[in-house]
This record gives C-alpha cells, sequence and structure tokens, in this order.
C-alpha cells in the first residue's frame, strides 16, 4: 500500500471525529498565542520600569490584567485540547481493533495460516497501539509545534529583524548536533542490540531448562558463559549509554551559544543611538531563543513515530483489506435451513494456498447417512487440509460438497457448521472455566447437561478432582491438563449437542493408553448412528470403517473397507506390514 | 531498592563524581542570569553613555565560557553515571542468574520460567536506568530548584518570597499528579493483556470458534474489555493533561507577582530592571527542571517497583535443602542402587498424592521398566530419584545411603537423566554433549553417540562435533533432538541411568537398537526405562506398573501379564496398534 493510501484511509478513520479536531485544532491555536504572548506582555512590563520613581505602576496593573486572561485562556485551551485529542485518538483505537477482531472472524481461515497468528497478533495489539501514539503526539505536537515555530518568527521579526536572523541562523546548530551525535551512537546502539540478542537468548534458553541444568549439575558452568556475555554487554552498553547521554548537555551548549549571542547582540542594539530595543525587548527575545529549540526538538521526534504509525496502519489497513470469506456462493440463492441427515457428496473437490502447487485434488467419493470413514495417510498427504473444505474453513478451488444433494455452496456457513460437530488433534480451549468451556456456543445449557455430557465424555472424574471442579478456571491453552485431558474436554463440548456429521482427529503418541482408551470409547458414543470422518491412527478404527480412504500427496488413491484394500495389495497394504 | 545498593559499593568514586559535576553544572547554569542581568544593567547603560562595549563583550564571553564548562562537567557526569549504572546492572543480573540457577523445582514451579525471564531484562534495565537518571538528576534537580530560589534571594529577598510559596505548590501538584495515574497506568497495561489473550484465542481457535458459532459470543466479551480499556484510557489521561496547564498557570502567577513587586522595587530604586529579568528567568528554570524532576520520579518510580521484584526473587529461600556431605561416587559400588521405602510425594499445593506408598528395589546391572498413564506418577518418580523434590513421606536411598545425605551436587552428577523434553543449547554438538562430562574426549563422545544411535545424525553434518545448533537446537528435528539428549546423558558414564519417556520421536527399530546398546553397558550401569510403549519396557528385568501414584505391580512382563490387570489393558490397547500411519 502507498504512503499517500494510508494517509488517505488514516484521514477517513478520523473524519468521523472532525468537529472534534476543529475545535483540537482551534484550541491549540489559542494556547500557542497566549504561550507566545506571554513573553511580549513580560517585556511590556519590564519596559514600563522607566527607573526609580519612574515606573508606570498603573500601566503595569493594566498588562498584568491582560496577562492573567492571556494565562487562563492559554492553560484552559491547552487543558480541552489535550483532551479532545485523547478521545479522538482513544475513539479510533477502540474501532479499529473491534473491526480487526470481526475480521479474524470474517476471513477464511485459511487466510489466518497463511498470514501467521503471531503477525496478526501483533498487528491487533501493537500496530494499533502504536498508531495511537503516533496520532495522539501528531495531533498534540505536530500542530501545536509548527504553530509555535511560525508563531515565533512572526513576532520575532515583528519585533527585530536583526536579532531574529541571530536566533534563526543558530539555532539548527543543536538540531545538527544532535543528529551528528545520534548517528555517530548508532554504531555502538547496533553493537549492543547484537550483544543484548545473544544475552537474552543465552537466558532464555538457560531459565527455560533449568530442570535440564540442575539434572546435570552444570550450574556453574552455565553461569561461567554468562558472566563472559554479561562483561561484553557491560563494555557495549557503556559505550552506547554514554554517547546517547552527550546529546542532552550538547544541546544545552548550543542553546547557551545561542542565549549568549542574542544577550549580545541585542545589548549591543539595544545600547546604540537611538536604538528602538528597549530591554524588555531584549527579556522577550531572550525567552524565544529559550524557547525556540524546543518545537524543532519535539517536531522531529513526532516525524519518526509519525512514520512508524504510518508504517503500522498500513499493516493494519492491509489486514483489514483482506478478502472476506463467501457465505453464500455469489450469484446463488441460500438454501433456508435445510434438514440435514448426514448423507454427503464429494465432487471434483480440488485445492491450493499457492496455485502453481496442488494441495488436495480429485477428491471424489459419497457417502451414506451414518457411516464411518476412516482417512489415512502419511503426514502432510492432506487430511488436514480436506477436513478444512468440509467444514468450509478454506474455499475449494474446484469441485463442491453436497449434504443431502445440496451443495455447501448454498447452505450458509453458520447453519452447515452446526451440523457438523468436530474434535480435533490440536485442542483448542479458552481461559474460561471448565464448565464454560464445555458449554462453548451453547451458553444456554444447563449445569445438569454440562456435567452429564463431562460424563459421557469420561471427562467429570478428572474435572471432579480440579481444585474447584467445574468452575476451575483453566488458563491459557488449557494450562496443566495433560494432552489427554484436553481432548476428553474437546469431546465433553460436542457431546453437549452431538450433530448429525462430526470430525474426529485420533490422538498420536503424545497420550497414555488409559486416558486414550477413554477418548476411544467417548468417540464410540459420539459416531453411534453418525456420520462420521475420522483421521485413523489405530488399527481397530480402521479395521471397523466402512469406507477407508487412502490418501497421498494431496488425492485419494485407494477407497473401499479394510478387507477389500488388503486384497488389492496396493499402498494401504504396504503401510499395515511396513 | 536498599538490598540492592550493596552492588553499587564497587563504584562509590562513580557514585560520588556523577551527581558532583552535576551540581557544578547546575552552578554555572544558576550563573547565567546574573550575568546577563549584567549585560542589561551595566552593558547597555555604558554602552548608551560612554560608547563602551566592554562590558557587553565581557559579559558575552563569560556566558559562553560557562556554557563550556557546563558542558565538560556534564560529559564528565554522564560518563561516570553511565558507568555505576552498568556496573551495578553487571553485578545484578551475574548473581541473579546464579540465584536463578540454583532454584529448586518448585521454586522454578512456582515464579514460572517467563517471569523469571522478565527479572534478568526487562526489570534489571529498568533499574540500571533508574540508577543512572538517579546519578545525574535526583541531586541535579531539586538543586537547581533551590538554588534559582537562593540566587532569588542573593537578588532580592522580598521579589524572592514568593519562590518559596510556588516551590511546595508546583511540588505537591506534579507529584500527586504522577503519582496517582503510576497505577492506573498498570490497569491499563492489564487490560491490554486481556485485549491481547483475547485477540491471540481468537487466532488459536479460529476453527472452534466457527465451528461453534461463537463469533458472537467472542465480540461481545472483547467489546466489553475494549470499551473498558478505552474509558480506562481516558479517564487517566484525563488526570495527566492536567498537569502541563496546571503547572504553566502557577509558574505565570507567581511570575506575575514579580513583575509586580519588580515593577514597585524598581520604583523604590531597590532592583534594577535586569534583575527583574534575571528573576524571572529564575522562574523559568525552576519549571524546567520541576518538569525533569517529575520524569525522574517516573522512571524511580519503574526502578523501585522493579528493584523490589528482583529483590524479592533474590531473597527466595530455596525450599529444597543441600545440607548432605557424602559424596555419591563414592558409594556407587553398592550392589543395591536404588530403593524407595514407602515413599508417598505430593506436589506443593497439590491436593492429592502423585505418589502413594510407593516400595521397591533395584540392584546393579538391572534394567528396570516404568508404565503407566498419565498422571499416574511416572514423571515425580524420577523428579524423586534427581531430587528435585523432596518426598513428603519415606525413604529413597541411592547406593545404600538416604539421597538426602548427599550434597545435591554430587548426587545428580551421579545420576544421569534424559528428560521428556529434548532440550539443546545454542552452540556446538560437541559443547551440548560435555553439559555433564566436562573433559570427555572426542571419542568418549562417538561412543556415547553410537550407543544412543546418534552417530549417523552427527556424521551427516559437515562439521561434524563441531556443527553448531541454534537457539534450543531448532535446526535438528525432534528424533534427532532425542538422540543427542541420550548420548549427553550416556557420556556422563554414570552408574545410573534415567530415561523418561525420552524415545517418544524415535521410530521402533531405532528404539530397540538403543536398547540394546544400552542393555550391553549392564555390568557398569543400572538403567531405568519411564515409558508409555509396552515395547520399550517390556524386555526390562522388571516393570513397575504405575496407576494413579499407586504401584500396581512390579515383575516381569510375563508375571505382570498373569497377574496385573492395569498392565495387562495397558497391553491389550497398544496391541495392534499402528505408529506413524
Amino acid at each position: 500500500m502507498k504512503n499517500k493510501e494510508i494517509y488517505k484511509r488514516i484521514l477517513k478513520l478520523i473524519k468521523p471525529q472532525l468537529p472534534l479536531i476543529i475545535f483540537s485544532l482551534l484550541m491549540a491555536v489559542v494556547s500557542v498565542v497566549s504561550t507566545l504572548y506571554i513573553p511580549i506582555l513580560t517585556g511590556n512590563a519590564v519596559d514600563l520600569m522607566f527607573g526609580p520613581g519612574k515606573v508606570d505602576l498603573a500601566g503595569i496593573k493594566n498588562v498584568l490584567l491582560i496577562f492573567l486572561i492571556t494565562l487562563l485562556a492559554g492553560g484552559i485551551a491547552n487543558f480541552l485540547m489535550t483532551l479532545s485529542n485523547n478521545r479522538v485518538t482513544f475513539k479510533i483505537v477502540r474501532d479499529v481493533r473491534l473491526e480487526m477482531l470481526g475480521k479474524i472472524h470474517s476471513v477464511p481461515v485459511s487466510t489466518l495460516d497463511r498470514m501467521g497468528h503471531g503477525d496478526i497478533l501483533s498487528r491487533t495489539v501493537s500496530d494499533v497501539e502504536r498508531l495511537s501514539d503516533g496520532l495522539l503526539l501528531g495531533f498534540s505536537q505536530l500542530f501545536t509545534g509548527v504553530l509555535t515555530i511560525i508563531g515565533t518568527l512572526a513576532f520575532m521579526f515583528a519585533t527585530n529583524g536583526l536579532i531574529s536572523i541571530v536566533v534563526v541562523l543558530l539555532t539548527p546548530l543543536s538540531l545538527f548536533a544532535a543528529s551528528f551525535i545520534s548517528k555517530k551512537t548508532y554504531t555502538h546502539f547496533q553493537a549492543q542490540a547484537k550483544l543484548q540478542g545473544q544475552m537474552t537468548g543465552y537466558i532464555n534458553e538457560s531459565v527455560n531448562a533449568i530442570k535440564l541444568v540442575k539434572a546435570f549439575g552444570a550450574e556453574d558452568s552455565k553461569a561461567e558463559g554468562f558472566n563472559e556475555l554479561n562483561e561484553a554487554y557491560a563494555k557495549t552498553n557503556l559505550k552506547a549509554l554514554f554517547f546517547s547521554s552527550i546529546t542532552n548537555p550538547v544541546t544545552r551548549f548550543v542553546n547557551g551559544l545561542v542565549y549568549a549571542s542574542v544577550g549580545i547582540f541585542g545589548a549591543l542594539l539595544a545600547g546604540g543611538v537611538g536604538s528602538k530595543i528597549t530591554i524588555g525587548t531584549l527579556s522577550c527575545f531572550l525567552s524565544y531563543a529559550n524557547q525556540y529549540t524546543k518545537p524543532f526538538n519535539e517536531i522531529s521526534g513526532v516525524i519518526t513515530e509519525f512514520q512508524n504509525a504510518v508504517a503500522c496502519a498500513g499493516r493494519i489497513f492491509e489486514f483489514l483489506d483482506t478478502e472476506d470469506s463467501m457465505d453464500i456462493k455469489d450469484g446463488c440463492e441460500a438454501v433456508e435451513s435445510p434438514k440435514l441427515t448426514g448423507e454427503i457428496e464429494i465432487k471434483d473437490l480440488a485445492f491450493s494456498y499457492d496455485k502453481t502447487k496442488r494441495l488436495l485434488y480429485d477428491i471424489n467419493f459419497k457417502v451414506p447417512k451414518g457411516h464411518h470413514i476412516a482417512i489415512v495417510g502419511p503426514t502432510g498427504c492432506g487430511k488436514t487440509t480436506f477436513i478444512n473444505l468440509l467444514m468450509r474453513f478454506f474455499e475449494p478451488d474446484n469441485g463442491e460438497i453436497l449434504f443431502d444433494g445440496i451443495s455447501s455452496d448454498v447452505i450458509h456457513k453458520k447453519y452447515l457448521r452446526s451440523n457438523i460437530g468436530m474434535v480435533l488433534q490440536e485442542t483448542w480451549l479458552k481461559s474460561a472455566t471448565v464448565a464454560e468451556n464445555i458449554a462453548y456456543g451453547h451458553k444456554e445449557a444447563t449445569r445438569e447437561q454440562i456435567i452429564e455430557a463431562a460424563k459421557k465424555a469420561h471427562a467429570h472424574s478428572f474435572i471432579m478432582r480440579l481444585e474447584n471442579g467445574y468452575d476451575t478456571v483453566l488458563s491459557q491453552d488449557g494450562g496443566n491438563l495433560s494432552a489427554g485431558q484436553k481432548q476428553l474436554l474437546c469431546i465433553a463440548r460436542v457431546m453437549l449437542n452431538i450433530p448429525p456429521v462430526l470430525i474426529l482427529d485420533e490422538a498420536t503418541s503424545s497420550i497414555d493408553t488409559r486416558t486414550e482408551i477413554k477418548i476411544t470409547k467417548a468417540f464410540a458414543t459420539l459416531m453411534e448412528g453418525r456420520t462420521s470422518f475420522i483421521v485413523a491412527h489405530r488399527l481397530s478404527t480402521i479395521r471397523n470403517a466402512d469406507l477407508i480412504l487412502v490418501m497421498k500427496d494431496g488425492n485419494i488413491i485407494e477407497q473401499g473397507n479394510h478387507e477389500e484394500l488388503l486384497e488389492k495389495k496396493g499402498f494401504y497394504y504396504q503401510m499395515l506390514n511396513a | 531498592m536498599k538490598q540492592l545498593l550493596k552492588y553499587l559499593k564497587n563504584y562509590k568514586k562513580e557514585c560520588v563524581i556523577a551527581p558532583a559535576f552535576k551540581m557544578l553544572e547546575a552552578i554555572f547554569e544558576l550563573f547565567v542570569p546574573l550575568v546577563m542581568a549584567r549585560i542589561i544593567d551595566e552593558g547597555i547603560s555604558l554602552l548608551k553613555e560612554t560608547g563602551d562595549k566592554s562590558v557587553i563583550l565581557k559579559c558575552g564571553a563569560l556566558l559562553v565560557l560557562l556554557a563550556l564548562i557546563g558542558l565538560t562537567c556534564a560529559l564528565i557526569a554522564q560518563y561516570f553515571a553511565a558507568k555505576a549504572a552498568i556496573g551495578f546492572a553487571k553485578g545484578v543480573r551475574g548473581d541473579l542468574f546464579s540465584k536463578i540457577l540454583s532454584f529448586s523445582h518448585e521454586v522454578t514451579d512456582k515464579q514460572g520460567t517467563s517471569t523469571l525471564i522478565t527479572r534478568m531484562t526487562n526489570d534489571i534495565n529498568s533499574v540500571q536506568n533508574g540508577v543512572n537518571m538517579s546519578l545525574r538528576l535526583l541531586l541535579r534537580s531539586p538543586f537547581i530548584v533551590f538554588g534559582a530560589m537562593i540566587m532569588a534571594f542573593t537578588i532580592n529577598v522580598k521579589a524572592a518570597i514568593i519562590f518559596t510559596l510556588v516551590i511546595p505548590i508546583l511540588f505537591v501538584i506534579v507529584t500527586s499528579i504522577t503519582l496517582t495515574t503510576i497505577p492506573k497506568y498498570k490497569a491499563i497495561q492489564k487490560k491490554l493483556d486481556r485485549l491481547t489473550l483475547h485477540v491471540r484465542e481468537n487466532l488459536s481457535g479460529a476453527r472452534v470458534v466457527r465451528a461453534f458459532d461463537a463469533a458472537d459470543e467472542e465480540t461481545d466479551e472483547f467489546t466489553k474489555d475494549n470499551n473498558e480499556f478505552y474509558s480506562m484510557n481516558r479517564a487517566t489521561a484525563a488526570i495527566s493533561a492536567l498537569l502541563n496547564p496546571a503547572t504553566l498557570i502557577i509558574v505565570n502567577l507567581a511570575l506575575m507577582v514579580v513583575i509586580w513587586q519588580g515593577g514597585n522595587l524598581v520604583n523604590d530604586n531597590v532592583l534594577k530592571n535586569g534583575q527583574v529579568i534575571a528573576l524571572i528567568n529564575y522562574m523559568s528554570q525552576i519549571l524546567i527542571e520541576l518538569v525533569k524532576l517529575t520524569n525522574l520520579f517516573i522512571t524511580i518510580n519503574k526502578a523501585t517497583a522493579s528493584a523490589s521484584r528482583i529483590a524479592d526473587t533474590l531473597a527466595i529461600n530455596n525450599t529444597l535443602e543441600d545440607n548432605g556431605t557424602l559424596n555419591a561416587k563414592e558409594y556407587i559400588d553398592s550392589n543395591e542402587v536404588l530403593s524407595f521405602e514407602n515413599v508417598s510425594f505430593t506436589y506443593p499445593g497439590a491436593g492429592a498424592p502423585s505418589l502413594e506408598a510407593l516400595s521397591f528395589t533395584v540392584n546393579k546391572g538391572e534394567t528396570i521398566g516404568v508404565i503407566g498413564g498419565t498422571g499416574s506418577g511416572k514423571s515425580s518418580l524420577s523428579s524423586l530419584i534427581m531430587r528435585f523434590y523432596d518426598a513428603s513421606e519415606g525413604k529413597i536411598k541411592l547406593f545404600g545411603h538416604e539421597i538426602c545425605e548427599y550434597s545435591l551436587n554430587s548426587l545428580r552428577s551421579t545420576v544421569s537423566y534424559v528428560p521428556q523434553r529434548a532440550q539443546l543449547f545454542t552452540g556446538t554438538i560437541r559443547n551440548n554433549l560435555t553439559l555433564g562430562a566436562s573433559g570427555a574426549s572426542d571419542e568418549e563422545l562417538w561412543e556415547a553417540l553410537r550407543i544412543s544411535e546418534g552417530k549417523e545424525v552427527v556424521e551427516k553434518k559437515e562439521e561434524g562435533l563441531d556443527y553448531v545448533l541454534t537457539e534450543a537446537g531448532a535446526n535438528l528435528s525432534g528424533g534427532q533432538k532425542q538422540r543427542l539428549t541420550i548420548a549427553r546423558a550416556v557420556a556422563e558414564k554414570n552408574p545410573l541411568l534415567i530415561l523418561d519417556d525420552s524415545s517418544s520421536a524415535l521410530d521402533y527399530a531405532t528404539d530397540a537398537r538403543l536398547r540394546t546398546n544400552l542393555k550391553a553397558l549392564r555390568d557398569r550401569m543400572t538403567l531405568i526405562i519411564i515409558s508409555q510403549r509396552v515395547v520399550s519396557v517390556k524386555d526390562a528385568d522388571k516393570i513397575l506398573v504405575l496407576d494413579d501414584g499407586k504401584m500396581a505391580g512390579f515383575g516381569t512382563h510375563d508375571e505382570l501379564l498373569k497377574n496385573c490387570e492395569v498392565y495387562s489393558e495397558i497391553v491389550n490397547s497398544q496391541s495392534g496398534r499402528e505408529e506413524e500411519m
């Protein structure tokens, strides 16, 4: 996405808040004018002090009155400006995040898989956060900064051109100095970042493997290795930290020079014959000289931050622009809530992420209601892709899936999915209570129904042994439940409301035998009388299936029941006798 | 923070020099308004009256000189502050790392590794920053604030009284606003973590959310937290937004008083115009320094929070006592290698015991299989032998002595252990293999690799033993890693080897060869194989069957088939099972 386009999109985001932004800008003008006017008023007051016995106290009183009004107006305007900026930004952030979540729900799952979860997560969390920071700074500092610079220049030149030129010529020096130093320190920072990365890696690894280190009594050698890194890091860290910390004193020094020059020139001019420059003007210039570099420094900070924010906005928009999955195929009419029995036909189904590489193709078969289909084949043969297509997580490139003769393209996804239950090997649990997890998608379920489902799934006994039983809050990803227990919970989730079609993923080695027996029993309860697809690893399951689909390299190479396939002496036969 | 101060001990000199030079810089800065006042009051009138520029030029030169000296002082101060802060952080980091490595498993579990890593990284960085900034500013900023006030007093007492009033008011406002927002920002961060969790779950559970048509529920939950995040942000930012205008108004009100007083005093011939300007300048210096001071407070606040977390971690008492004096290596000739006498074990904080009343004996040269379901206590068993935890009841004896009689280090370096998770470290294969066998020769390592069936893995690498593994051994497959972890344990040549379910990523044939290789070492090594696979344990001299933490059987395969129901159940469930389909 081009930057210009991103700016347009950002403006579009901001647009609904336009009145608030205009208000904020007005407040900024008031605030800046007030800040710039105060030194002038101070100067005016000083100029009314004509010397002993000649001070125009009444005049000073008047000046101070204006001073007070200016000050209060400026202060209030500044506060209101910040409030409106905050409101605009936080609102945008809130709405963008919500839109992002909606997008996560509406894109095809294949898009999420392709983009990577970490990437989308960082777009939704840190990119939005950085966009917010950038917008906030942009609103609050960019505008006031520019206004301050213009205002200062205008006020200065209106008062005295010569001193103004001195200020204008000298102040960029501090900016140059700052950028010069930051360039010089860059290499030190790089070296530091590299070592820091190494050290963090070392810490991560050692602490994560702390039990192992102790098992080998290798604490000392690990500590030794760490000390070496620690020493090296401290050395580069000193260089980087010192060089970066000289920026402030150096800018301060340049500022001091500007201040001295303004003082000298101003005084020389003021002392000149018939000079119009008064002491008050000089004091006003001195405070401008003090303030003048501040907006420059701020703006340069804002610009980096803003560039960052634009890059983040680009990533956010890119995600928001990804194509949604189609609920109903374009141009087709939806079949409203057909009653599905579980009869399924797959015709010429094909899918690939990357159009040059076939992932799954030529899938054809028919399943009568209530039959059990075992899908077998080596890793990467396309079993998972097939399941994703069946659930319409992925959109097929070609072919269709018919339920009771109705193409799944014209069945609302929501309806279709409520007719298919799945238990995948990669279990997913929410950080919520056990009961909430079982009643997932069925908030209305009563505690009795939940317990009933858990009992049928053979999960009740271990749930009761948890600290708070059904009210135990699971930590992220099921916390310290074992893989088998997690799968039992997922089974209970389906058990609560068993749909006519099932997709089951049989566990491989990570689950112990005793739990596996429970899972097998639970699966059997689920499958009774229902059309079921089982990604199978156990011979007994495969043997009992009505139809075995043998997949290899994205294609069904053999299908039939156990005996038929054995007779064929093909790939299936080879696999069993491997 | 106090407990950590000792780490600054070696940097006493730096800790004095840095703030001292910062103060010097401040003093020079405080002179600037006085010099400027002289330019205005004496310089300009002298120029007007006699055309003599000398005072202006002299004072101007003095201003430049002040700036230059100020710069020098500042640079010196920055250097020493950085040096002290870094040295401090280095010391804390080293000690904290050793401390973490010394933690018992119970402590590690309780703290959580991610917390410990945060202590080592973010927290230490934050404390380092705090020390650095404190050395630079903690003295300088208050010094300028009070210095400016004192300088104002030297100009004129009457005009300066307002300074004594304005400083405490500013201080109270700035600190109270800052202190009220700090905990609020913490709460906001927590809310953000919540939002992150929502998004993470919606991504990892994309399929389930869709399958159960729960997008609306998820959105509702997210919206609730998202809205709260919004209101919290707004409320807190509104308080912060007060800071700027409030300080500005107060300082300028004081300025008005200075101008009014100044006007009167000039009228009474007590003050000159330039001196009034100097007073005005002191007022603005105070404002600038107070803002810095506020930021410093925030930094220090963060740093002290981090520091107390670090101090807490450093102060954690290890739950495992290491009082044993015997060296396990001296007793390895004992014929009885291991015995459990009525051992029970409950994980700290757990409701039910993981192991209950376990008794068995292992003799020299035997191969013992341990089998059972998840949660049956298999892994707890090895944790007890390695003394990662102490048994709650009963006695565990190794080579005829209770394991707590040995020093922890000698115990663990006498028993070799291969954990379930194949963990390796960044570095060469050689470095990894010598983790517990420092000084082992290349031949010895190759021999260990041969036994562990890992020889070909290493041979295939051009660099051989010098092949460099990336973090956590990410450039090897699961099976390859597992073979190396076994080799690492075998290389120790210890009299007892425990394989804790550590051949799960090996295919049957390799697993079988591995067991044959290990059996060949029986004259010098006793072997305990913990597994879920019947094939892995069935040829063992004795098999210990665990069920829900209790011993369901202890005997040979054939004996158990006859009289152990749990065992036959496991055997039946695994027969006919096809792997890798």
